[in-house]
């Protein structure tokens, strides 16, 4: 396809959720590659409109979450990513791709700290949709479902900051009910441009209508699942 | 020097069994003599690392020298000699088997995993391991790389398969056990146990991003002192990777981790019974675990043999550089230089770094072409790569350390260990006389107590804490249903690529074991079989593995009752078709306590891996709706040994139900045909608490409410109330089917034990049990449903 948005997604040593995403994206439109941080340049992001930081344990995360994969990405791409940002790209990152957006100050000034259970939680969860316009939400309903698996999903900002975030539209989804202790239940987050989104739910999991947990459940086309239309609205909104 | 010497040809048989318990070797006098024979023979007296390596490699732990040895055993078929349990019970049924079904098993026994056919491109493939002395004395570094290595395996396998899914199955002791129950200085109680293991498998399995979709937890004080842990991963690869040979002009590389000094003697530890030193002495043997590390090394081997570069691979399991070198050069021969190996710390002597069980180091065979594309790989994914020697066609192993040649073994006599000879019998004891029908004043509130027992219970907080849905394939996940937290009996993944996917489910009846384990062995295969089909797999495409935990095997009562698990497992895998592909065995799980040595019950694990022919033969356990049939398919019977309501209502003495194993293939054969017919809506594998527990399980959806007459149940052996609500007669299922499905029903399932037997209802929300026209449980499924859901959250 002539005019294939591609999407170039990140890898870093334990990041593990880079095939299913790229297959999701795949399945959305996209071309997609997966290029582990040692092999990354500048050039490659010249040729994405999406860049993807996918689902694992950047490093282990055995110091907070997110935090060496920051570091390493400053040092090889230094402020490419921004950039790449600023000249129209569109940044995603799911779950620890969401911590590691943060920590690189892409997103909004903010922390994903422990669940308050302490515990890691893998289960399904009603999302209510909160951005408007965004470019990937687009073609979702107002509340629909995602998995989630994370042990630090719970997001925290200083003072009246996700209150805030809420006011001006930053906040792009929010738990159903409390799930792990984040501030104003916070799902997911955009930037000022609307360009980035973090999300600890895991779209690329919920690709199929066979993905969900009950097998009654009716998707709106009887064959994807709601993680679909995130991929399909920003492939959508890329190749419009 | 690094290595030293050891003069052993001229000592006597005492002086020789001294210097294995100086050296912790765990060898016998027998043993020993063997190799004073073996150097005597050579004219040379051996070095310690040459003795070291032969120790782990005869130990029990790599050699498996119980399920080898010559067995007089005495037990329900008379007196009888089992020349090796393994090729008696478990390879010849395998081979029988493959002789019926060719071309579905691709590789058994001889690689780190057995294969199975998935479709024409690809296989699939599994393997259980445990890690049950390392659990119990640090449970989460033990745990940890249980998984952490039996993933390995899964790498290691073939030229490298890729891990998909994982299962953990664990035996405890009870985690509301009185500390002053437990009779031993220094043994941690069975909820620091079982908080540990859940976090190592945890943390593991979620770090290398592969689904924990399968598990069971078995609580019984016997575990108390040796708990169980199993950890199993499967694989997938394609059909033309499966085959690795050897030749003498490769490179020889290690790739992953450094090597240290933790992990020394695993395999040789775990090859003896604990102690309360052991919990002080032992803990170097534990590996510590760095599951980043291992995902840097399958995504590197995962791309080399992707792009075809890899000849031979082979994980470092138990016996680290000496088992993967032995595999590797055991009969090519070649160089092995340890000044190569990357350390942790300085100061390593010979045989340590030789035989380190340091985690997440694989070793590759590859051409000596292919090396800087391999080099390029390892940088691209962070990893370390070194070239540790090379294959000769000598047919010698020889290790050299700073160019002294510390270990010279002809291979081909190293494998030799001496046969063992034991004594075992067993007798089953003749059941308590009175087998009436058993009364219940209230078996509604038994019900929902069985229903909170622990042996029922809901896992949700520990299944919670294990990603099931990474890599995004988990069709049928352990919780499902239309709330998302009903029980499933077994896990089905979807294969890229492939239409067709993977069931992988499992078994354990210890309890039965205790009254009958020729009766468990048969049981155990039949509800591993029946949890498959009742996820959708073809019955015509299933493997097993089995995995023996046993306490004493010198104790002839211990291995009697081996003896005979062995014997049921055998014939039920002969009548299933479903071959034995892999498994394993560990030994010596008693412990020493205060009041003398505690043993746990010969404990087997069935696993097994179906396939399943698209995803429309997954429908998942939890009911769908009102208005819907309800059918049992199998017969159920009077017989309470082993069941969850015996063990409850302190009922000994029962007897253990019979596995009827030609009704139940044909069962299960026109089940799958039924559901291949689009017939079935949902369905549970009948278990622990009988059709109880399972009709209630299956209401957990809380989609409709459920009226069961059981009255209309298929039986035999006049089983009353109480023994249709509770039994745990094997090989029955209950299924929610469309109404005006019944005839369809019934034209399949003629000849076999089936009847409908009551119907679901959207206008309430209850679990109705009649017999007589009266009602004897009449239950809010939503209460029971919490009963069970709040079993385990006290405590985890």
């Amino acid at each position: 396809m002539e005019n294939q948005p591609h999407a170039l997604l990140l890898k870093f040593p334990g990041t593990n959720c880079d095939a299913e995403t790229a297959r999701a994206l795949e399945a959305a439109g996209f071309s997609a590659e997966v290029v582990p941080i040692t092999r990354i340049d500048e050039a490659q992001l010249e040729r994405a409109q999406l860049v993807v930081l996918s689902g694992g344990f950047s490093y282990g995360d055995y110091v907070m979450a997110g935090r060496l994969a920051q570091l390493e990405t400053e040092r090889k791409l230094g402020d490419a990513l921004t950039a790449f940002r600023d000249r129209g790209g569109y940044l995603l990152g799911i779950c620890n791709g969401f911590q590691i957006l943060t920590k690189l100050g892409l997103l909004p000034d903010g922390s994903l700290i422990h669940n308050t259970s302490g515990r890691f939680i893998c289960r399904w969860v009603e999302l209510e949709k909160r951005g408007v316009d965004n470019p990937f939400l687009g073609g979702l309903p107002d509340t629909f479902e995602l998995p989630i698996a994370h042990a630090e999903g719970r997001f925290v900002a200083p003072g009246d900051a996700p209150d805030r975030y809420l006011a001006e539209g930053l906040v792009a989804l929010t738990y159903g009910s409390d799930v792990n202790g984040s501030s104003c239940a916070i799902a997911g987050l955009s930037d000022s441009t609307g360009r980035v989104l973090g999300l600890m739910p895991h779209p690329e999991r919920f690709l199929w209508k066979s993905h969900h947990y009950d097998p009654d459940w009716e998707s709106p086309d009887g064959e994807w699942g709601m993680g679909y239309y995130m991929f399909k609205s920003i492939h959508d909104t890329i190749a419009a | 020097m690094k290595h030293r010497e050891i003069p052993i040809r001229d000592l006597d048989p005492d002086g020789l069994a001294a210097l294995s318990e100086a050296m912790k070797l765990s060898l016998s006098a027998e043993d020993m003599l063997e190799i004073q024979l073996y150097f005597a023979e050579g004219r040379r007296e051996p070095t310690d690392v040459e003795l070291e390596c032969i120790a782990q490699t005869w130990s029990e732990h790599c050699k498996h020298r119980i399920f080898g040895a010559r067995i007089e055993h005495s037990g329900s078929g008379g007196e009888e000699v089992v020349e090796s349990l393994f090729k008696t019970y478990i390879k010849a049924t395998t081979e029988r088997i493959m002789e019926r079904k060719p071309g579905f098993v691709l590789g058994c026994f001889v690689d780190n995993a057995g294969f199975v056919k998935l479709d024409e491109e690809r296989a699939i493939c599994l393997k259980l391991e445990t890690h049950n002395h390392p659990s119990a004395i640090e449970p989460y570094a033990g745990a940890n790389t249980g998984l952490g290595g039996v993933i390995r395996d899964i790498l290691g396998a073939g030229k490298g398969a890729k891990p998909v899914a994982s299962c953990d199955i664990f035996c405890f002791g009870s985690p509301d056990t009185d500390a002053a129950d437990i009779k031993a200085d220094d043994v941690i109680h069975p909820l620091g146990i079982m908080r540990g293991v859940v976090r190592g498998v945890r943390d593991y399995g979620n770090r290398m991003g592969i689904p924990t979709v399968a598990g069971a937890i078995q609580f019984d004080p016997a575990y108390i002192y040796n708990p169980l842990v199993f950890c199993g991963t499967a694989g997938v690869i394609p059909t033309g990777d499966i085959d690795k040979e050897m030749r003498g002009d490769l490179k020889v590389i290690a790739v992953g981790g450094r090597t240290g000094r933790d992990g020394l003697k695993g395999a040789t530890f775990s090859s003896m019974a604990l102690d309360t030193e052991s919990h002080e002495s032992d803990q170097q043997a534990v590996q510590i675990g760095n599951p980043i590390e291992e995902k840097k090394v399958a995504d590197f081997v995962l791309e080399a043999r992707g792009r075809g570069l890899v000849v031979f691979i082979t994980d470092c399991g138990a016996g680290g550089f000496s088992s993967a070198a032995g595999e590797m050069l055991s009969e090519v021969g070649g160089n092995l230089y340890l000044e190569r190996a990357p350390l942790k710390e300085p100061g390593m002597t010979s045989w340590e770094i030789f035989l380190s069980e340091s985690q997440e180091r694989m070793v590759l065979a590859v051409e000596e072409a292919s090396l800087p594309e391999l080099r390029e790989l390892a940088e691209t994914y962070e990893t370390e790569l070194t070239e540790l020697g090379e294959s000769d066609d000598s047919g010698i192993l020889k290790v050299w350390h700073d160019g002294q040649l510390v270990c010279e073994l002809d291979n081909s006599r190293l494998h030799d260990a001496p046969v063992r000879r034991l004594k075992s019998e067993f007798n089953v004891a003749a059941p308590v006389a009175d087998a009436a029908p058993l009364e219940s004043d209230d078996p509604g509130s038994d019900l929902a107590d069985l229903l909170a027992d622990f042996a029922v219970g809901s896992r949700e907080p520990v299944i919670r804490e294990y990603d099931h849905e990474v890599q995004g394939n988990t069709v049928l996940k352990p919780l499902a249903g239309a709330t998302g937290d009903a029980p499933q009996d077994a896990a089905v993944v979807r294969v890229d690529g492939s239409e067709r996917l993977m069931a992988m489910g499992l078994s354990l009846l210890p309890e039965w074991g205790k009254t009958d384990p020729y009766a468990m062995g048969r049981a155990t295969v039949d509800e591993c079989v029946r949890a498959l089909v009742v996820a959708g797999a073809d019955p015509e495409r299933i493997a097993l593995l089995d995995n023996f935990c046993v306490g004493n095997p010198e104790d002839p009562r211990e291995l009697g009752m081996l003896v005979e698990t062995c014997k049921g497992i055998a014939e039920a895998a002969d009548a299933f078709s479903a071959p034995f592909v892999s498994g394993k065995d560990s030994f010596y799980n008693y412990f020493e306590t205060d009041e003398g040595p505690v043993s746990i019950p010969v404990t087997c694990l069935i696993s097994g891996m179906g396939v399943v022919p698209d995803a429309g033969h997954v429908t998942g356990s939890s009911l769908r709706g009102g208005g819907n049939l309800l059918a049992v398919i199998g017969s159920s019977g009077a017989d309470m040994g082993g069941s969850v309501y015996a063990r409850r209502k302190s009922l000994g003495g029962r007897k253990v139900p019979e596995t009827d194993l030609a009704a139940a293939l044909a069962s299960y054969e026109k089940y799958h045909k039924a559901v291949g017919e689009g017939l079935v809506l949902s369905a549970h594998d009948l278990s622990e608490g009988g059709l109880a527990v399972a009709a209630a399980e299956m209401g957990f959806s809380l989609r409709a409410g459920m009226e069961i007459d059981l009255d209309k149940l298929p039986a035999a052996g006049g089983p009353g109330v109480v023994e249709r609500l509770f039994a745990e007669t094997p090989s029955r299922i209950l299924i929610e089917a469309p109404a005006d499905a019944a005839d369809a029903l019934a034209e399949i399932f003629s000849g076999s034990a089936f009847a409908v037997v009551g119907a679901t209802d959207a206008g309430h929300a209850k679990l109705r049990m009649t017999s007589g026209g009266s009602a004897v449980v009449d239950a809010d499924l939503a209460a029971l449903k919490d009963r069970w859901k709040t079993s385990l959250t006290p405590y985890y």
